[in-house]
């Protein structure tokens, strides 16, 4: 039975990473290697190059070192069942994942820099907002909630509270126990959320392209984009090829060893941990614990988000915010049938990459411990490295003849973006998952849909709620791809945010980005509702 | 189940979207033109051409590349009509044999136009200024404003053309001075807008925008001029729809298609027809394409020694 399953799951991910990932990237192999292999040498010397790649590691290990440690002490402050407004700071910390990225980085240029909320309000403004700093800093905000779930999903899957408890019965101080017992229980879900954040932050392009350049910070992300702004010249364009392949190679020699350390997983048979079942904290910790929170998330998300509410009520850049300057104008531009189809289709197309991309995610993560399984992830993170204009380009040369201007091509692109995001934080949470519960299941005669039902979603609900929920919220945000992969009667969200973003009109794009927001706030409540059962049900 | 449903659903929408397609023999349009101006050039067009419709995709130049290129390597481009935003960019598309060897007959100068494309917009670069900031009467006194901004010309074909205007020692000044590099010429308008800088180079249409909605900003066309940067449209060479695709571009260039674009937020390049604001003695400067097309990479390289990347 088990081979039966593994083979058919094995079967599954093949065709379909052969599909949405093998495909698109030997594409762009065989691009950059027929028509750019004699300049190989003189892009990989070109002292831009070099530096953007200094760069991008850089950022990728400062945004790692810094969002990692602070997503996990957050997992770990909310572990408190008798933390005041418990759920509320768990809900809160989730808050930056719903400023999409085409505004964020304006966000927080508005809320920080010369001329901003804060130096209206206090007389502060940040200067190195706009930096090296301050692009750290944004991207690793945005990161935190990205570390908290998988390590959130990891406290609920595979720590000890039991174990934690008798060490400090038996007289270890809270630092020893964290040190002893807790965070090497963690150790896969926090070795998880770390390769995904470097990934990820290789492949990241927005903040750095609007909030790195007045300081001269270029990463390969924003070099790509730069080769195809000038990719009318058939040598720009390769080169763009290039460096996205040297960013997959980068990607595979990150990856690879991160997942071969992590192969050697625990073999648990434990039931997951139940919030009654942490001890509590003391009153100081209760009383700091809001306190610093709550802090944290007035600079990382409370100021910002004001700044892009603010411009999407306000009628013009630069105006005060006082009642005079308020306006509905910038909705009203937004508020039009083809925005609300572009906008239905979004959804529809978020909703579907979502539910597919959990059975892919939790496929890849079920055969983590073999081979195959391993190799599968490594292929899927090269995906989400891609910067997606570079990918959509893939796609494009590979099935364009027969998909172009169809939603499935973007569908295929938002899978092949977003699979590594399904599979990590499942996979943070699978070896939980003993095998021997599915066969007895089995066993005892249940089919597999029933099998899968009553042992396996139990166990891993939260993680796939955390999936789901990622890979929705980014399909739904993502511009680069489907607004090249986009065709008549295919228009997506991205179609409309460059169209408002045209002429520099900030106020619509905010506009569109709460109403997004709002949109997503429905079924974020509905996905906050099902995890609270999860948990305590 | 949910994704299946969900599945199936994309696929009637797909399915939907080819039927018309096929149906009333559209004419595709790619173009990098805003969609503020676009979209009445279109509706106007059908109005005036019964039965034949334009497919659109519509997307910033480095987008618009990226789709043109991977057509050429999966089945060659699908466009009929190209409508590009800077000479560079088309003549790219005519030295790799994708567009032209035909253009309307038109009274639209020869200054901005070949033997296989025609100018039929343009894009003034110029200077913003926050307003209660000396607007310069001089490109060279930029700089007095303040903290300065400038477009990034490896990203914006326009701030390519302003580079290959003034070049690269005039960068170094501003550079000297404190001036800041960002992306686009929008990023220098809102920039500007907001107070982040004194004052920046943009494009007219993007600081005029900003100025109709309220924003305190000074729009300045400096001595010599404004850098005049036009925007070419062309005829796809393997189109199937020649007759259709001819009629856009004719409308386009003609007297009627020239008033639209005039009077939907860009400059048109057709003499006698009003556009957007313009003072009344407004210089304006045109960049040797030609000699910019040779020596791009170089200014390129020279630039990137100032501002970094």
């Amino acid at each position: 039975m088990r081979s039966g399953l593994a083979r058919s799951a094995l079967a599954l991910l093949l065709a379909c990473v052969v599909a949405v990932v093998v495909v698109p990237v030997l594409v762009l192999l065989r691009t950059s290697w027929v028509e750019g292999r004699g300049r190989l040498a003189e892009i990989m010397t070109d002292p831009g190059f070099r530096s953007a790649v200094a760069n991008s590691f850089w950022l990728s290990a400062a945004v790692t070192g810094l969002a990692v440690p602070v997503g996990v002490a957050i997992a770990l402050a909310l572990r408190d069942p008798g933390l005041p407004g418990r759920n509320f700071w768990r809900a809160a910390v989730l808050l930056p994942v719903l400023v999409p990225d085409f505004v964020l980085a304006y966000s927080w240029l508005r809320a920080y820099a010369r001329a901003g909320l804060t130096s209206e309000a206090f007389g502060f403004a940040w200067p190195q907002v706009q930096g090296p700093v301050g692009v750290t800093v944004i991207v690793a905000s945005n990161a935190v909630p990205l570390v908290y779930l998988v390590t959130a999903v990891g406290l609920s899957t595979r720590a000890e509270p039991v174990t934690e408890r008798a060490a400090r019965a038996s007289g270890a101080r809270p630092l020893t126990v964290l040190r002893t017992v807790t965070l090497p229980l963690l150790g896969p879900a926090i070795a998880t959320a770390a390769v995904l954040i470097f990934v990820l932050t290789l492949g990241t392009f927005a903040v750095p392209q609007v909030i790195g350049a007045p300081a001269g910070f270029r990463t390969i992300t924003t070099l790509i984009y730069a080769d195809l702004a000038l990719g009318s010249d058939p040598q720009s364009f390769v080169e763009a090829i290039t460096l996205a392949v040297l960013l997959v190679m980068i990607t595979v020699i990150v990856v690879t060893p991160a997942d071969r350390l992590l192969g050697g997983r625990l073999s648990l048979s434990r039931t997951p941990a139940r919030d009654s079942d942490w001890g509590t904290g003391s009153s100081t910790t209760r009383i700091l614990v809001p306190i610093v929170l709550g802090l944290y998330l007035i600079v990382t998300c409370g100021l910002p988000l004001l700044a892009l509410v603010s411009a999407a009520f306000t009628r013009a850049v630069g105006v005060p915010l006082s009642p005079e300057n308020w306006t509905l104008d910038n909705f009203l531009a937004v508020l039009t049938p083809r925005t609300g189809q572009a906008l239905g289709r979004s959804l529809l197309l978020a909703v579907a990459a979502g539910s597919i991309l959990l059975v892919l995610g939790g496929c890849t993560a079920a055969l983590s411990r073999t081979r195959s399984g391993r190799a599968v992830s490594v292929l899927v993170a090269l995906t989400l490295v891609l910067p997606g204009s570079v990918l959509a380009i893939g796609l494009l040369i590979g099935y364009g003849r027969w998909l172009a201007d169809t939603v499935l091509i973007i569908l295929l692109a938002y899978l092949a973006k977003l699979w590594a995001l399904a599979h990590r934080p499942i996979s943070a949470a699978v070896d939980r998952l003993a095998p021997a519960g599915l066969q007895a299941a089995r066993a005892s005669g249940a089919d597999l849909p029933t099998a899968l039902a009553t042992v396996v979603v139990p166990v891993l609900r939260p993680a796939l709620i955390a999936a789901w929920g990622l890979c929705f919220l980014t399909a739904l945000h993502e511009v680069t791809m489907s607004s090249l992969l986009y065709g008549p009667g295919t228009e997506t969200l991205a179609v409309v945010v460059l169209n408002s973003a045209d002429l520099g009109r900030i106020g619509v794009t905010a506009a569109l980005s709460v109403i997004v927001t709002v949109v997503v706030l429905v079924p974020g409540g509905a996905l906050w509702m099902l995890g609270r059962r999860s948990r305590h049900g | 189940m949910v994704w299946l449903a969900a599945l199936f659903q994309l696929w009637a929408l797909g399915a939907c979207g080819s039927q018309v397609a096929t149906t009333a023999k559209p004419i595709t349009l790619y173009t990098c033109v805003n969609d503020t101006t676009i979209q009445p050039v279109i509706q106007k067009f059908e109005a005036a051409h019964a039965g034949v419709k334009v497919d659109l995709f519509r997307a910033p130049t480095g987008q618009l590349n990226a789709r043109v290129a991977s057509d050429v390597r999966s089945g060659g481009l699908k466009a009929d009509v190209v409508w590009a935003c800077d000479p560079l960019t088309m003549q790219d598309y005519v030295d790799q044999g994708l567009v032209g060897g035909w253009t309307p007959q038109t009274d639209i100068p020869a200054t901005v136009r070949t033997p296989d494309y025609v100018g039929v917009a343009v894009l003034y670069m110029v200077a913003v200024t926050r307003t209660g900031r000396p607007g310069p009467a001089a490109w060279t006194e930029l700089s007095r404003a303040g903290k300065v901004a400038v477009p990034d010309p490896k990203v914006a074909a326009s701030a390519l053309g302003a580079l290959g205007y003034f070049g690269p020692d005039f960068y170094a000044d501003l550079k000297a001075k404190g001036a800041v590099q960002v992306s686009t010429p929008d990023d220098v308008t809102t920039g500007v807008a907001q107070g982040i800088y004194d004052a920046g180079m943009t494009i007219a249409n993007s600081a005029y925008a900003a100025q109709k909605s309220g924003s305190p900003v000074t729009v300045s066309w400096p001595k010599p001029g404004a850098v005049a940067i036009y925007g070419p449209i062309a005829l796809s060479k393997t189109t199937t729809n020649s007759g259709p695709a001819q009629d856009f571009v004719s409308y386009v260039a003609s007297r009627d298609g020239q008033a639209l674009v005039g009077s939907s937020g860009s400059y048109p390049t057709l003499p006698g027809v009003g556009g957007p604001t313009t003072p009344d003695d407004a210089p304006t400067v045109y960049p040797d394409w030609k000699a910019l097309a040779s020596s791009k990479a170089t200014l390129l390289r020279d630039y990137a020694k100032i501002f970094g990347g």
